[in-house]
């Protein structure tokens, strides 16, 4: 059995040599100077990967995208762009930074890369993104953020890190408690005050008693939906991180009550244990009547309302009682990941395309997604009369002036943090495990994760 | 060119075998009365185990079934859970080939899956006759090795591998998907199995009639092999078809290949299950095919590897 046990120990020592490698991490520390990148030429001939997970997702998304980059390459015929999706094959926006991580690896990181906010200190800190203030200097990223519309102002400085700007906020969404205004006339709800967790615990009493079953979803509480979760947290005066960034918070006393509420109206037969596909197919399908979730999904809410005979309604974050709610956001920005001048030029000229008042009116009318040239949208805005027609938009706008940034983990392991913080809140809502006990443990754990 | 043959082996499910008595052994002929009540009681004694399969291939088959279901009804109609289509629909099939470039993402995944059954066959082939027709130095570790490279599992190789595929610049080219995987170590052990019971007389027979180790593989060993290779091989596209992952990683161009292709109906803003289901229709007709064309072959491929 000699050989046996030989390969055995070659396959252990190479495994372990891997696992090792992994561990070690792929640290691209950014190594720019203070000294401002040149312009190109008219004639510098440049070309750049742009990596967009919405080029992951067939129809609309990626037919917008390809056609904002073939309008950027005809307004600038000396960059071209190599656009793609993020390679593996997790759900699409999930495999953001371990796409660029294994290119990097591999020594062609894409230039320009659009990275979800969660992982916003990991790409400052460890995956290369360059900070774009420092490449064009501040007055440049300003001018880019203002001009005749200008970014939302709580949506302008989302992707800074350390003072310094590291991507420009590109699209998102925030949680809007969706209903199906039908099925709670039905149950006798007309107009529904929908402001805070007990109406709406009340509405959605009244619905669960006359359908038999629970009528509401919150994603928020489900894996996945931690970048929600935290503004439902922040509502109720917890933060999942300190301001120092030190310490974890999913065990403080307003946190506990915070999952404590929410599993009490499991409890009560009101709020439905499903996952988050689930969750929406159940309002499309008619089996529940509420729903908090992302603004990103209003289209097809809208589609299977428009199929199904209902009228789709929507309200903004649900508060705790007197305390304002504290919407968070979703979504991604655009980082510079390039180390050579001429292509982290190129990129900026593309980021400012992509987030240019153009770019929005493209994304906004096809996609769906929020504006964050909010301006946009008001009278003599470009996208004036598409929020007329879509009265749905109106929460999504509103609660902008409340939005707080979805925080990002310090350190490599931003990720499990985030995982432990869904498998407890999980536990406690929809699984009747102890609120205290099970928030405490995850922010032991967690904490242990803190560098 | 005459081709020494061997007798193929009973065909799975074959007449004679499920006329046979339990143990395999035939009632005589002699006492037609006493034989249908054999057949009678064998049926009977046998029907709760026929129920539980039939009940179980019912399982089986149901989400192909609710995979065609789903794609022939309206796109509005996706998360209906009526069990019965109707009306009809084409709309989600016109929404993936007006979508995705499906049938050149058909014939790419063809060729990736061809390519890589082909190679696989051969270079298991000749492994295998090496294995089987001579003893060297360091023959067993050498075995030992390739059992031992099929228990590595694939996503502790997928990292060098893509670094491997990133140098030689086969990036976003079906040919990176298919070159690290040219040689597959459970085809190696398949065929070592089958050439191992192949009859040595007949390979002393061949090179007394002067052939060279080379002709004999290929006058002798390969013609008499055709069943096993070809069950082998069916299997062997098979899996190749439906590989996922390492496709997924090397190709970022989404159009390349169906499996990465139908990937792109579902999103964070909602899955389009109408366009996933009217995609995986269109993926798994190839594999149909084989099945219905090949059937025999295909049965006896799980059977002899022992799969299920």
């Amino acid at each position: 059995m000699r050989p046996l046990r030989s390969i055995a120990l070659t396959i252990a020592a190479g495994t372990a040599a891997l696992a090792l490698a992994g561990c070690s991490g792929t640290s691209q520390a950014s190594t720019v100077s203070n000294q401002v990148i040149p312009e190109l030429a008219a004639d510098q001939q440049v070309n750049i990967t742009f990596e967009s997970y919405n080029l992951a997702q067939a129809g609309v998304w990626t037919d917008t995208v390809k056609g904002l980059v073939a309008d950027f390459e005809k307004a600038h015929p000396n960059i071209h762009v190599t656009a793609q999706a993020p390679q593996g094959g997790g759900a699409v926006g999930s495999n953001t930074v371990s796409s660029v991580q294994t290119q990097l690896l591999a020594g062609h990181a894409p230039d320009v890369a659009q990275l979800t906010f969660d992982s916003l200190d990991f790409a400052a800190t460890q995956l290369g993104a360059q900070p774009i203030s420092d490449l064009v200097g501040q007055k440049a990223v300003d001018d880019a953020l203002g001009g005749a519309h200008p970014f939302h102002p709580n949506a302008k400085h989302l992707a800074d890190w350390n003072g310094k700007t590291y991507g420009i906020p590109y699209v998102f969404s925030t949680p809007v408690l969706f209903y199906n205004a039908t099925k709670l006339a039905d149950a006798g709800v007309t107009n529904p005050d929908l402001s805070t967790w007990d109406k709406v615990e009340a509405a959605a009493k009244a619905v669960s008693a006359k359908t038999g079953k629970p009528s509401l979803d919150i994603s928020c509480a489900s894996i996945g939906g931690n970048w929600c979760m935290q503004g439902v947290f922040k509502s109720n005066g917890a933060q999942v991180l300190s301001d120092d960034r030190k310490t974890i918070g999913f065990g403080s006393d307003a946190a506990v009550d915070t999952v404590t509420k929410l599993a009490q109206m499991t409890k009560d037969g009101v709020l439905r244990n499903a996952d988050s596909s689930a969750q929406s197919e159940g309002l499309m399908k008619g089996d529940t009547a509420f729903i908090l979730t992302t603004s990103a999904l209003q289209g097809s809410f809208m589609q299977a309302a428009a199929k199904g005979g209902w009228a789709l309604k929507a309200a903004g974050m649900p508060s705790f009682g007197s305390k304002p709610a504290v919407p968070t956001n979703s979504g991604s920005a655009l980082f510079v990941l390039s180390q050579d001048p001429a292509k982290q030029r190129a990129g900026w000229e593309l980021i400012k395309f992509m987030t240019s008042d153009h770019a929005y009116e493209q994304i906004s009318t096809k996609i769906g997604y929020l504006p964050l040239r909010t301006s946009l949208t008001q009278p003599g805005g470009s996208l004036y009369d598409w929020a007329q027609k879509n009265p749905l938009l109106a929460p999504n706008l509103a609660q902008l002036d409340r939005l707080q940034p979805w925080v990002s983990y310090p350190g490599n392991s931003y990720v499990q943090i985030d995982d432990i913080l869904g498998k407890a809140v999980e536990n406690v809502v929809y699984y009747g495990k102890d609120a205290k006990t099970t928030m405490a443990d995850a922010q032991k754990r967690a904490q242990e994760l803190i560098p | 060119m005459a081709f020494i043959t061997i007798a193929p082996p009973a065909q799975p499910g074959s007449l004679d075998g499920a006329l046979a008595g339990p143990a395999g052994v035939s009632e005589p002929t002699t006492a037609p009365a006493a034989g249908r009540r054999h057949l009678r009681f064998a049926a009977l004694r046998l029907a709760p185990s026929h129920a539980l399969l039939i009940a179980l291939a019912l399982v089986s088959i149901f989400p192909i079934y609710w995979m065609f279901v789903t794609a022939f009804r309206p796109s509005s109609d996706a998360l209906s859970t009526n069990p019965f289509p109707g009306p009809l629909s084409l709309e989600n099939f016109q929404y993936v080939l007006k979508t995705i470039p499906i049938a050149g993402m058909l014939a790419n995944t063809f060729g990736m899956a061809l390519t890589l059954a082909l190679s696989q066959l051969l270079v298991a082939i000749l492994a295998s006759y090496g294995f089987a027709r001579w003893d060297f130095l360091g023959k067993k570790a050498l075995y030992l090795l390739f059992v031992g490279s099929w228990l590595v599992p694939f996503q502790v190789t997928m990292i060098p591998n893509y670094l491997l595929v990133s140098q030689l610049g086969l990036l976003n080219t079906v040919t990176g998907v298919v070159l690290p995987q040219l040689c597959s170590a459970f085809a190696v052990m398949m065929l070592r199995q089958h050439l191992e019971a192949f009859p040595k007389d007949l390979l002393d027979a061949s090179q007394m009639d002067g052939r060279s180790s080379w002709r004999t593989l290929w006058e002798v060993v390969v013609p008499n092999l055709r069943p096993a290779l070809a069950a082998l091989g069916i299997m062997l596209f098979i899996s190749a078809w439906n590989e996922y992952l390492w496709p997924s990683l090397i190709m970022q161009k989404s159009d390349a290949l169906i499996q990465v292709g139908i990937r792109g109906f579902l999103g964070a803003e909602g899955n389009n299950w109408g366009a996933i289901m009217a995609a995986s229709s269109l993926a798994c007709l190839p594999i149909f095919l084989i099945y219905i064309f090949l059937q025999r072959y295909v049965v006896d491929a799980f059977v002899r590897s022992g799969l299920k």
